[in-house]
């Protein structure tokens, strides 16, 4: 095993998945709330952007933004049809329903693009980079880059603007947050609009690590729930730490002792902290 | 006097049960109305139906003006915005955020002309002790300066009528007075200001009118220098036995 | 309905939904069809003590349901194990592995909870599909016919097999009422709509948690039992999201906490899927769709809404019986 390829390997990985927890950070930061349907609006963006790319031609810097696009209208239909329930703070049928979300588009995305797996190809997906004996793409590259750039944002916007604000007044008390005039329905509808594009990009960047399928999603909810879990529930910086952390473990564990049982390990050591800590590593409303 | 709040056949009601109904309720500008009553008589949900907010799900019916304005159609954040204030009792302020963030964070934009909108500096020329502890969270505050928060983010929005639920609660004797006296100069400025009470011994001595409440109904209302010898107040609330 | 009659009606209903597959024409399709109606309701079950009495989500009753067609093939296939003996191995993993599960999430409510049953299921996926030991992506074939040699009873075919899968509703059926009407059911109620009044009335919230449990788990377990008789063989597909949205909607669709609220469900899921289907996918989204509906706006799902109107009507009927007597006239007359 070289070491230094598998901590290359850990450390893009890793911002892999802080960047595809970001929209779940957001959602239980601010809006304490929860979406099942997560995995399948990353899997849902990977195939818009596919289709965009290789079947519409469109250079891969306009598919990007058109498939956040597509997963802004999925986050907002999403809320919209259950605001009631948000508002009620009726979480048991908050999961449900976001749970059948993510299976109706398994099915919508089936029938519109088939169940044969594809291969999403960029312009920097395939152009390598070797550096002495180590290897990576300058697709590695843009996600590590991304991933740091939208946690910096997202941790600046938060903390010091009256958007970041808001948000955390709503996810502290969000009957307090009328009170002060605020429009509860419209923060919690852009919270899942935003959802919905977060999790998107990170498809688009993400995605053409592997063969992109209708049927995955079941783990990219996973590893989200992981990284938010033991990043803190809502905490950003949390999460970024714990991408990165959970990237190198998965990567370390895949080449010294099972590739296939890595995500089942991930989660061994979640249950393990839960057990311990059955509040996830720090919890706080708003979470920073 | 021309009313800036006002409501008309206000009903509350949780499933079929009424939990309220007030004919008719005016509050003048420059006016401090106090509203008493016992336990569960309803002065919690007098307020919060004005603004048509509440923690559980009632049906609130009636129409209630603001400035001559019908609001009762508008959700709650949007009467907020009109200038109809309500500082709910118990938590007032968000925790997690320190005090000058909890001051700038109440905050709606361009206020309309007629509505004061305090700035910062002057909420804390108004209460120094805020000034004080700017830096620290909401969770660290005392009651009374948590209520003196509330009652500023209040005033940060600019607001043309205040409701007070029981901003007295829980809070020192020496303080009661302190609080009651700014809500009363509060009104002085102009403001119209509904406060609910409790304490109807500290209440009588600032309020101009009183409102008495009784299982949901309004039993007696006057001025407060009539009702201060009213049978019904006299004896349940200011201890005085009836010669 | 008073309670003399209520013994009479259940045993007329019961015996109406055995000779049901004849009245219903009795064709081979219809067997099957209501073989497994029978099963996938027993496996829904389970979750609805979950859901509707503890009020928490689940999402690892997939895994039961798994574990219960698992030990069966194991069992019968490794050992020759009778359907008797597969049963009771199935029960007792059950027992295991819901004993586990509530003492891991033990403390965990809500979403938490929830996340970590559905991780349960995912890494599930991940075992059954690799370890060549349970038969790995291929899965264990070659599971006997559902034969009891002492009773000289031997089913081949649906037919064969629907009296079973009958009993075994009808015993989940009775488990369920006296569940509900148990101690341990009324306090599942109280920890979920009043966890501080159920402390204060002596329960033990977490304790509740884990005996319900331990009652749900061995239900959806043994329709996975039957259900690997049912195909003669078990994969990692069990574990798929198709039987777990399958039991949320069942449970859901009808109303909670109704008795046979599940079954209808399922009956009506199945019917549609069976019979007027439209290809896996569209299937996959009305199936979805209907789960979405009934919860973002019908609360008390479709027997609420018939409830709703109900009241509804009888209330205008009221009105303008007592408001303008001449217009009812009018409207009889027309």
């Amino acid at each position: 095993m070289n070491l230094t390829q598998q901590l290359i390997n850990g450390l893009v990985l890793g911002h892999a998945y802080a960047l595809i927890a970001i929209g779940w950070t957001v959602l239980l930061g601010v809006a304490r709330l929860v979406n099942f349907g997560h995995g399948q609006m990353y899997m849902l963006g990977a195939f818009m952007t596919w289709y965009l790319v290789s079947r519409l031609g469109l250079p891969y810097l306009v598919a990007i933004p058109v498939a956040m696009l597509a997963g802004v209208a999925v986050g907002y239909v999403m809320q919209r049809v259950m605001l009631r329930l948000t508002l009620a703070q009726d979480l048991v049928s908050i999961m449900i329903v976001t749970l059948g979300f993510g299976y109706v588009l398994h099915g919508a995305a089936g029938l519109v693009f088939g169940s044969t797996g594809q291969i999403l190809e960029t312009p920097l997906s395939t152009r390598d980079i070797y550096w002495g004996d180590l290897w990576f793409t300058w697709q590695d590259i843009a996600i590590v880059l991304v991933a740091i750039a939208f946690f910096a944002v997202l941790k600046y916007v938060i903390e010091n603007t009256g958007v970041g604000r808001t948000a955390r007044m709503v996810a502290e008390d969000p009957a307090l947050s009328l009170l002060a005039g605020i429009d509860v329905k419209k923060v919690y509808l852009a919270v899942f609009a935003f959802e919905g594009a977060a999790v998107a990009l990170a498809a688009a960047l993400v995605a053409p690590r592997t063969p992109i399928l209708t049927s995955m999603g079941f783990d990219e909810v996973i590893i989200t729930f992981v990284v938010v879990v033991l990043g803190g529930i809502g905490s950003v910086t949390g999460s970024y730490v714990a991408g990165i952390v959970l990237g190198l473990f998965t990567a370390f564990f895949g080449a010294l002792v099972s590739p296939a049982y890595a995500t089942a390990a991930a989660f061994g050591v979640l249950i393990a902290v839960l057990v311990l800590r059955p509040g996830g590593l720090a919890v706080a409303p708003g979470g920073r | 006097m021309s009313a800036v709040l006002e409501a008309h056949d206000l009903v509350v009601a949780y499933g079929g049960n009424q939990a309220l109904h007030v004919p008719h309720l005016a509050v003048g500008r420059g006016e401090l109305v106090g509203v008493v009553g016992a336990n569960g008589a309803g002065k919690s949900t007098l307020v919060n139906s004005i603004l048509g907010w509440s923690r559980g799900r009632p049906r609130i019916t009636g129409k209630v003006t603001l400035q001559g304005e019908d609001i009762s159609q508008l959700p709650s954040f949007a009467r907020v915005r009109k200038g109809l204030l309500l500082i709910p009792e118990g938590k007032l302020i968000f925790g997690t955020m320190s005090v000058a963030e909890n001051l700038a964070s109440a905050s709606i934009g361009d206020v309309p002309a007629g509505r004061k909108a305090y700035s910062v500096d002057e909420i804390y020329d108004l209460f120094p002790r805020l000034k004080e502890r700017r830096g620290h969270l909401g969770s660290q505050l005392s009651g009374g300066e948590r209520q003196m928060l509330g009652i500023a983010r209040a005033l940060r929005l600019g607001p043309s009528a205040l409701l007070l639920d029981e901003p007295s609660i829980g809070l020192a004797p020496r303080l009661v007075a302190t609080v009651l006296q700014t809500v009363k100069e509060l009104a002085d400025t102009g403001l119209a200001v509904l406060l609910v009470e409790q304490n109807v011994s500290a209440a009588i001595e600032v309020v101009d009118r009183l409102v008495l409440l009784e299982r949901g109904n309004v039993v007696a209302e006057g001025p407060a220098a009539t009702m201060r010898d009213d049978p019904r107040i006299a004896e349940a609330y200011l201890g005085a036995h009836a010669a | 309905m008073s309670s003399a009659l209520k013994w009479p009606a259940a045993a007329i209903l019961a015996v109406a939904g055995f000779f049901a597959p004849v009245l219903l024409g009795g064709s081979p399709a219809v067997y099957a069809a209501l073989v497994l109606i029978a099963i996938f309701a027993v496996m829904s079950y389970g979750l609805d003590s979950i859901v509707s009495d503890l009020g928490e989500v689940s999402l690892a009753h997939t895994v039961f349901f798994a574990l219960g067609a698992y030990v069966t093939a194991l069992l019968s296939v490794r050992l020759e194990f009778n359907p008797l003996g597969t049963l009771a191995g199935t029960i007792v993993a059950a027992l295991i592995a819901a004993g586990l599960l509530g003492l891991i999430t033990l403390r965990l409510r809500e979403f938490v909870f929830s996340l970590v049953t559905y991780a349960v299921a995912v890494v599930a996926l991940t075992v059954a599909s690799n370890w060549e030991f349970i038969g790995g992506s291929d899965g264990l074939r070659g599971i006997p016919a559902f034969e009891i040699g002492w009773l000289g009873f031997r089913a081949v075919g649906d037919v064969e097999l629907w009296p079973v899968a009958f009993l075994l509703l009808l015993a989940t059926l009775y488990l369920m009422r006296a569940f509900r009407r148990s101690r341990l059911g009324q306090a599942a109620i109280m920890v979920h709509l009043n966890p501080r009044l159920a402390t204060m009335s002596g329960i033990d919230p977490q304790r509740t948690r884990v005996q319900v449990f331990l009652f749900s788990a061995p239900i959806t377990a043994a329709a996975g039992w039957l259900y690997a008789y049912q195909r003669a063989y078990v994969s990692a597909d069990l574990l798929e999201t198709y039987f777990l949205i399958l039991m949320l909607t069942a449970v859901v669709v009808i109303g909670r906490r109704l008795l046979l609220g599940p079954l209808i469900g399922v009956a009506l899921i199945l019917a549609q899927e069976k019979f007027w289907s439209f290809g896996g996918y569209v299937d996959r989204i009305i199936l979805g769709s209907l789960l979405i509906l009934v919860l973002a706006y019908l609360p008390g799902g479709l027997f609420g809404l018939v409830q709703t109107l109900a009241e509804a009507r009888r209330r205008v009927a009221a009105r303008s019986r007592s408001t303008s007597p001449h217009t009812t006239a009018r409207k009889a007359d027309a």
